[in-house]
C-alpha cells in the first residue's frame, strides 16, 4: 500500500516500521510524548527493543497495580479538595507524573478539555475533584456511560447555567451546548431538537448541592428528537446523542486534534473509521488505541505537530528525568502560563496550539524550565540530570549533553545547535563554565523551540 | 518606478521581519520605520485597569461634603468641609488622596460619577461577574462566558499568530475580566520571577532560531515557525525587560512608594516602556476576594489606607510614564463591583450599595467631574442610584481609546461618553 495520510486504509493500518520509517528513538519518544507525557530512558530503551505495537499494548492496557494506585490518589485528591488552593490539582499533576498508566491521565485531560467544566463557576474544589474522577473512571469506556455519569453531576449543570431543569424552567442554552459542544458538534441539531431535548432533561433540580430527580417536574409527554419519537428522559437522550453518527465524528475530530496534530484538517472519509469506534458499542479506549497504532500517528502529519500545553511542557521536562518535584508550586506556575487545571477558560476548553505561545509565555516557559532544573529554589533541585545520566551509564565528559539531547529531543537538533549548548565564550567574551552543567544544558534544551512541540 | 524613502523602509522592514520574526514582530521594531519617518514615537494606546475589590465606598471617595443627608447618615464616617480635598463647592476627595487632587489640578484625572447598571447585584461574586463579563448574567450560560477585556484582547489578536495583547500583573489569580476564549493572557507577579536569567538562555537559542531542523523537513513547518518567531521575539525583548526590571530597583525605587499596588504598577510601567505591543493591563487592589474595600466595620482607617495606596501608587506610575513622555499613550481606569450604602452601620462601616464613581487618569483625559453626583435623597435601598451604565464607560474606552468596535465586546446600544477623553 502506498503511504498516503489522506487514504483511510493506509492512515489507520497499524504502523509497521520499514526502511523509510525505521523504529528509532525519535518515534519511540514521539509515542511516549503523546501517550505518556514523555518517556524515561529505560522506557524508551524498552520500547526500542520491543517494537511499536508491543509498546502500545503496554501503554493501553492497565497494569495490575493501576487500580490500587488510582484509589490511593483519589483519596489524596479528595482530602486536598476540602480546602482552598491548588492542593488537589497538585495531586493530579503528581498522578500524571507517577501513574503506571499515564495514557489514562492524558485521556482524562482530554475529557476535561472537552467538557470544559470550570471551578471559576462551580466554586467548589470538591465538586471539580469528583468531576475529574468521573472523567477518569469512564474516560476509556463507552461515550454513553461517560456522558450518563457526567450529566449526573451538579458541577456540570452549574456551568451550563441550568441548576433547575423544571417544567417551566427549560434551559435551551444548556441543551444547545450538550448537542453542539459535547456530542453532535455544530450544525446537526435544529431549534426543535434543542427544545424537545430540554423537555427530556426536565425533572433534574440541584438542591442542597445534589442533583435530584423531582418526578413532578418531569415532562413525560412524547418528544421528537433528531428524527426519533418517544417519551424520552435524560438517559434516553444520552443514548440518542451518543449513538448518533455525528457524535462519533465530532469526537474523532477532537481526538485527532489532541493526539495527532494541532493543524490537521482530516477529511470526513479519513475520520469515518475512527468515528465508528467511538459510537454505539465502541469505547474511547478502542479509538485511542486505533489512533496510537496507526500509520497516521507515526507519519510526518503528526510528528512534532502539536504545541505542548503548559502541563505537557512541565511533564515533558519532569517525567524523562524520573523526578519527584513539588507540584503545588507547579500548579500555580502553570496557571500563570495559561493552563489552570480545574479551570479551562470556557466549555470549549483551552484554545491550544499556537495560542499557548507568545513572546512573554515563551520567556515564562523558559523560566519554568530553568526553575525546575535549578539546583535550588522553588523546586528544590529535585530533578538531577547528572544522576539520571550516570544511572543509565551515559555520564560522559560532555556534561551529559548527548544523553540529554537523546532523552529530550532525539534527532531533532542540528549539530550547530548541539554545539552551541556547550557554549564556549558567551556574549561577554568570558567562558561560561556553567554551560557544561547538565542542569543548565537540560534547561536550555527545554526552552528551545523544538521542545515546545510534542 | 519612483520609490519613496518610506516605501523603501516599509518594504525592507516587512521583508526582514517576515524572515526573522514571522508573524509577530515586536512592537518597537515594527514601528521603527514609521517612527523614523515621522520623527517621533507613535505608540498604540494602552489601557491599564485597576480593580478595587470589595465594593469601594464612592461617597467617601468623592465626598458630597455640603450635603445634609450625607452628614446626617454618617455620624462618625462623614468627612467635613475642613478635611475634604475640595474639587468644587460641593464635592471633594477623601483626605488620603492629595495625589489624586494634584492629578486633577494638572488636568490628568477625570471622575465619572453615578456609574452602575440596572437591577445591580449587591452580592460580591455576582456583581463582580457582571463588571467582569460586561454581559448581565441571564444572557449566557456561565461556562460560555468570557471577560470583557478578554474579548477585547481576542479581538486585537490575529488568529493563528503569536500576538501578545493583554497581561495581568499581580499576586492573585487573574480576575475574570481578562478571561479570553482564544489567546493566553500571562499572569505575572514580577519580571524578576518571570524572566530566565539571561545570557545563557538567549545564547543557546540564538544560533538555532533560523537554523534547519529535521522536524521541519518532513511535515508542515507552520507550528515550528510560529514558535521560532515567538522565541526570536522573546530573545529580542528579554534584555529590554531585564534592564527594565533592574531599573525598578535602582533609580526609580525612590520615586515609587512601597505598596503592593505600586509594585504591580511599576511592573506595568516597565512592560509599557519595553514596548511589546501589549494593549491591555489589569491590576488589582484589595486582595481579590472579599475584604479590601468591603468595609462593613471600622471603615475609616482601612478605607483611608486603601485610597492612599491607590492615589499614591497611581500618581507615581503617572510620574514615571510622564518622565519618559509615555503618558499620552496610557489611560488608567478604576472600577469596583459596587458602591456602598449611604447610612453608616452600627459598626462604623457601610454595607453593599450600588452606583459609585470611576476614575480615568492619563495624558489625554479631560479633567473634571463627568455627570452629576447622584442624589442622596432619592435612593434605592439606601444606596445612590446610577445614571450612567458601566458598559457605556467600557464602550468609551473601547471605541475612543483602544480603537476597537465595541460590538466585538459588548452588546450593541452602549453609546460612548462624550467629554471624558480629549
Amino acid at each position: 500500500m502506498k503511504p498516503d495520510p489522506n487514504d483511510p486504509a493506509w492512515a489507520w493500518a497499524p504502523f509497521q516500521p520499514d526502511a523509510a520509517r525505521p523504529w528509532d528513538l525519535r518515534l519511540a519518544a514521539h509515542l511516549y510524548r503523546r501517550a505518556a507525557f514523555g518517556g524515561t530512558w529505560p522506557e524508551l530503551q524498552r520500547a526500542l527493543s520491543e517494537g511499536p505495537q508491543a509498546t502500545i499494548d503496554r501503554l493501553v492496557h492497565p497494569t495490575p497495580g493501576a487500580a490500587d494506585f488510582n484509589r490511593l490518589y483519589d483519596d489524596y485528591e479528595n482530602a486536598a479538595a476540602t480546602s482552598a488552593g491548588y492542593g488537589s490539582q497538585a495531586w493530579w499533576l503528581r498522578r500524571m507524573i507517577e501513574s503506571p498508566q499515564p495514557l489514562q491521565e492524558q485521556v482524562t485531560l482530554f475529557w476535561h478539555n472537552h467538557f470544559g467544566i470550570s471551578n471559576i463557576h462551580v466554586k467548589d474544589n470538591a465538586s471539580l475533584c469528583r468531576h475529574i474522577h468521573v472523567l477518569r473512571q469512564h474516560g476509556m469506556g463507552s461515550v454513553e456511560a461517560l456522558l450518563d455519569a457526567v450529566l449526573a453531576q451538579p458541577a456540570v449543570w452549574i456551568c451550563l447555567g441550568a441548576r433547575d431543569n423544571g417544567r417551566r424552567s427549560l434551559s435551551e442554552s444548556s441543551v444547545r451546548i450538550l448537542m453542539e459542544q459535547y456530542t453532535l458538534g455544530p450544525g446537526h441539531s435544529s431549534d426543535s431538537d434543542v427544545r424537545e431535548g430540554a423537555r427530556a432533561l426536565t425533572g433534574w433540580i440541584i438542591s442542597q448541592g445534589e442533583l435530584r430527580f423531582v418526578p413532578g417536574e418531569y415532562d413525560a409527554a412524547p418528544k421528537k428528537i433528531l428524527g426519533q419519537e418517544g417519551d424520552f428522559d435524560r438517559k434516553a437522550l444520552v443514548r440518542i446523542l451518543t449513538t448518533h453518527p455525528a457524535t462519533g465524528h465530532w469526537l474523532a475530530q477532537k481526538l485527532v486534534r489532541w493526539f495527532i496534530s494541532d493543524t490537521a484538517k482530516p477529511s470526513d472519509s479519513l475520520l469515518a473509521p475512527l468515528a465508528k469506534q467511538l459510537t454505539g458499542d465502541g469505547s474511547t479506549a478502542k479509538g485511542v488505541e486505533m489512533l496510537l497504532r496507526s500509520n497516521l500517528f507515526f507519519s510526518a502529519e503528526a510528528y512534532r505537530q502539536k504545541v505542548r500545553s503548559p502541563v505537557e511542557l512541565a511533564l515533558g521536562i519532569i517525567r524523562p528525568l524520573e523526578g519527584r518535584t513539588g507540584t503545588v508550586r507547579l500548579a500555580a506556575d502553570l496557571a500563570r502560563l495559561g493552563q489552570e487545571l480545574y479551570e479551562p477558560p470556557t466549555i470549549q476548553g483551552w484554545a491550544g496550539g499556537l495560542a499557548w505561545i507568545n513572546s512573554l509565555t515563551t520567556l515564562g516557559r523558559a523560566k519554568l524550565a530553568e526553575a525546575l532544573l535549578a539546583e535550588s529554589g522553588a523546586y528544590e533541585g529535585k530533578l538531577d540530570p547528572a544522576a539520571v545520566a550516570k544511572r543509565h551509564g551515559r555520564a560522559t565528559n560532555d556534561g551529559g549533553r548527548q544523553f540529554l539531547v537523546d532523552l529530550y529531543l532525539q534527532g531533532d537538533l542540528g549539530a550547530e545547535t548541539i554545539g552551541a549548548l556547550a557554549a564556549g565564550p558567551s556574549a561577554t567574551g568570558s567562558v561560561d563554565t556553567r554551560a557544561a552543567d547538565p542542569r543548565q544544558i537540560a534547561a536550555r534544551l527545554a526552552s528551545l523551540p523544538e521542545f515546545q512541540l510534542a | 518606478m519612483h520609490i519613496t524613502r518610506r516605501d523603501f523602509f516599509k518594504e525592507t522592514a516587512g521583508a526582514t521581519s517576515m524572515l526573522a520574526f514571522g508573524s509577530s514582530v515586536p512592537a518597537f521594531l515594527a514601528r521603527s520605520a514609521a517612527a523614523m519617518e515621522a520623527g517621533q514615537a507613535s505608540r498604540e494606546p494602552v489601557l491599564v485597569v485597576i480593580q478595587l475589590s470589595g465594593g469601594n465606598d464612592g461617597l467617601n471617595t468623592v465626598v458630597p461634603y455640603q450635603d445634609d443627608a450625607y452628614h446626617r447618615s454618617r455620624p462618625t464616617l462623614r468627612i467635613g468641609a475642613e478635611q475634604v480635598l475640595k474639587l468644587d463647592s460641593s464635592l471633594g476627595l477623601h483626605p488620603a488622596m492629595p495625589a489624586f487632587r494634584k492629578l486633577y489640578q494638572e488636568g490628568r484625572l477625570s471622575i465619572i460619577q453615578g456609574v452602575g447598571y440596572p437591577r445591580s447585584s449587591r452580592d460580591h461574586d455576582a456583581a463582580m461577574e457582571d463588571w467582569h463579563t460586561g454581559v448581565l448574567r441571564e444572557g449566557v450560560p456561565p461556562g460560555a462566558r468570557s471577560g470583557w477585556l478578554g474579548r477585547a484582547i481576542d479581538a486585537a489578536c490575529d488568529p493563528g499568530k503569536t500576538d501578545l495583547r493583554g497581561v495581568f500583573v499581580g499576586e492573585i489569580k487573574a480576575p475574570f475580566s481578562v478571561h479570553t476564549e482564544r489567546v493566553v493572557v500571562p499572569s505575572i507577579k514580577s519580571l524578576e520571577e518571570w524572566l530566565p536569567t539571561g545570557a545563557a538562555w538567549s545564547d543557546s537559542t540564538r544560533a538555532h532560531d533560523s537554523g534547519p531542523s529535521s522536524a521541519t523537513s518532513s511535515g508542515s513547518p507552520s507550528l515550528l515557525a510560529g514558535v521560532r518567531s515567538a522565541t526570536a521575539n522573546a530573545r529580542l525583548i528579554q534584555p529590554r525587560l531585564i534592564a527594565a526590571s533592574q531599573a525598578i530597583h535602582s533609580q526609580n525605587a525612590a520615586a515609587y512608594p512601597r505598596f503592593p499596588l505600586t509594585e504591580n504598577l511599576a511592573t506595568v510601567a516597565q512592560l509599557i516602556r519595553a514596548d511589546l505591543g501589549i494593549r491591555i493591563y489589569f491590576v488589582e487592589l484589595g486582595g481579590g476576594g472579599i475584604g479590601g474595600f468591603d468595609t462593613h466595620a471600622n471603615q475609616a482607617a482601612n478605607h483611608g489606607a486603601l485610597l492612599r495606596e491607590l492615589a499614591e501608587s497611581t500618581a507615581a506610575f503617572v510620574d514615571d510614564l510622564n518622565h519618559d513622555r509615555l503618558l499620552d499613550s496610557v489611560l488608567v481606569m478604576t472600577f469596583s463591583e459596587f458602591g456602598r450604602t449611604l447610612t453608616e452601620s452600627g459598626r462604623r462601616g457601610t454595607n453593599h450599595g450600588a452606583a459609585a464613581p470611576m476614575f480615568m487618569i492619563g495624558g489625554r483625559v479631560k479633567s473634571g467631574l463627568w455627570g452629576a453626583h447622584p442624589s442622596l435623597t432619592d435612593l434605592e435601598e439606601d444606596a445612590p442610584k446610577f445614571h450612567t451604565d458601566f458598559r457605556r464607560v467600557y464602550a468609551t474606552v473601547l471605541e475612543r481609546w483602544l480603537n476597537l468596535k465595541s460590538e466585538k465586546v459588548l452588546a450593541p446600544g452602549f453609546a460612548p461618553l462624550d467629554g471624558v477623553l480629549v
